[in-house]
């Protein structure tokens, strides 16, 4: 096996670099891309990448990229060249959205063309984009497609196209045991007790699960909700914080 | 009904009626079809295993229960088990001989394989102990007998290596070391000398010595989980 040095004119356009499944190579050609911040490895040409809140393209920042909580978690990558993406050492892969609509773990969506809506999903932590284009996921392991009517680890779905109805499953056997039961109230479960269930049409995308999960856009958006929150939530938020603090 | 990969990292098992798959507790990552899942106590002492005291049976089960919980799957349908991004490696046991892995690297086994809880005293004496303390494995191993299939963990795949009979001996590394089958013997080979003391040797200071015949899986890193 010969080692392959990569120029501008051998890398492919907008796929995966070749015998590399965890890095992705785009294409830019004057329309932007938003990327995750940090995702970029290397790049080519002539490339900005522009902070949303200060970019030169604010109309377009305003018309797709409604999630404020996420703003600063992304940038807008333009300009003319090949830009290598990757992330975490997780496989990459491209998608084709057409007049479609897909919500994706934040956490594991990389980078999406401008003609794609994004929203913040009513689903904590989930992301989902509306229109025809093309978004980049990255996932622990190869994606596995699957069909409802299913039920998912949490930790194991990556995202759901068309509308799969999302709902939450708790699996009988483990909450009749009074110790499930008590653990799955605090929150603290290790087991399979809680899951996601997807029934109806469309299709669950699925990876290998993950250990350490980026909570920071869970955080933010628990943080979010809480300015909801009555005075007497509030504390009681406070003292289930502070009980498993001291777990 | 024998585990199938699905891809390097996930495995499915098909359930039948009056059929369970144990699973390391957390590892379901999706299913279809009617599943229950319901927590399950390791065995400590299997009746395949009359040398093992009920003592070391019952300390086992508390520290697996400690360390690594096992659930059952029970019902019909399709269940994929994968865990924290590992690979995974598919072992059919023939019933003619046993497989022994650690606790943390056991993924899923068909419930009808005999699983037990060795510890490593009565394995091999003191030594077994010394052996787990210095290796970081831990005191207590799981051994499967029966006919069906096991997954076990690895970091970045397992390698199988055969050992005997014209290879009588194969040395791993402990923290590389995954499971083996068949009838090996192990032994910790310390060549701890004064540039170890000093933090100065080789790192390859402790290794295991598998002799007999019989199959060693390898990983390709050093990470323990």
């Amino acid at each position: 096996m010969g080692l392959e040095i990569h120029t501008p004119y051998t890398l492919p356009v907008n796929d995966n670099v070749p015998g590399n499944d965890y890095a992705f190579c785009v294409e830019l050609d004057g329309q932007p891309w938003f990327t995750s911040k940090g995702a970029m490895i290397a790049y080519y040409g002539n490339v900005r990448f522009e902070p949303l809140g200060q970019t030169s393209m604010p109309a377009i920042v305003a018309a797709r990229f409604s999630s404020p909580l996420y703003s600063n978690d992304w940038v807008l990558a333009q300009g003319q060249g090949k830009l290598i993406l990757g992330d975490r050492g997780f496989n990459i892969n491209s998608y084709d959205l057409d007049d479609g609509n897909l919500t994706i773990r934040a956490s594991n969506l990389l980078a999406f063309q401008p003609t794609l809506d994004l929203k913040q999903s009513i689903v904590p932590g989930f992301l989902t984009l509306l229109g025809t284009g093309k978004f980049l996921a990255s996932s622990n392991g190869p994606v596995m497609f699957a069909e409802p009517p299913l039920r998912i680890d949490p930790e194991a779905l990556v995202g759901w196209a068309d509308c799969p109805s999302p709902s939450h499953h708790f699996d009988a056997g483990w909450m009749q045991n009074f110790l499930g039961a008590a653990r799955g109230f605090l929150g603290a479960n290790s087991g399979e007790e809680r899951q996601f269930d997807f029934t109806g049409a469309g299709t669950v995308l699925i990876q290998s699960s993950e250990k350490v999960l980026d909570d920071g856009h869970l955080l933010r958006h628990i943080e979010s909700q809480t300015v909801t929150l009555g005075q007497n939530s509030l504390r009681a938020l406070h003292n289930t914080i502070g009980s498993q603090l001291q777990q | 009904m024998p585990l199938e990969l699905v891809n390097s990292k996930v495995v499915k098992s098909t359930l039948a009626p009056g059929q369970n798959v144990l699973a390391r507790k957390g590892a379901m990552l999706y299913y279809t079809g009617d599943v229950h899942f319901i927590p399950h106590s390791m065995g400590g002492a299997a009746s395949g295993m009359p040398s093992m005291g009920g003592v070391a049976g019952m300390a086992g089960r508390m520290m697996s229960g400690e360390h690594v919980a096992m659930m059952a799957a029970e019902g019909q349908g399709e269940v994929f088990y994968g865990h924290a991004g590992l690979y995974v490696e598919v072992i059919h046991l023939d019933g003619s001989s046993m497989l022994t892995v650690e606790a943390d690297r056991l993924l899923v086994h068909d419930g009808y394989l005999q699983s037990s809880i060795v510890a490593l005293t009565s394995q091999g004496g003191v030594r077994g102990a010394v052996r787990g303390a210095m290796t970081g494995q831990g005191l207590f191993t799981t051994q499967l007998t029966g006919q069906g299939s096991v997954a076990v963990l690895s970091h970045g795949g397992a390698i199988p290596l055969q050992v005997g009979p014209q290879h009588p001996q194969v040395v791993v590394d402990p923290q590389a070391y995954v499971c083996h089958i068949g009838n090996i013997s192990v032994d910790i080979s310390a060549n701890v000398g004064w540039r170890d003391a000093v933090g100065r040797g080789s790192g390859e200071a402790i290794q295991l010595k598998m002799t007999g015949t019989g199959t060693v899986w390898v990983q390709a890193s050093e990470q323990k989980f």
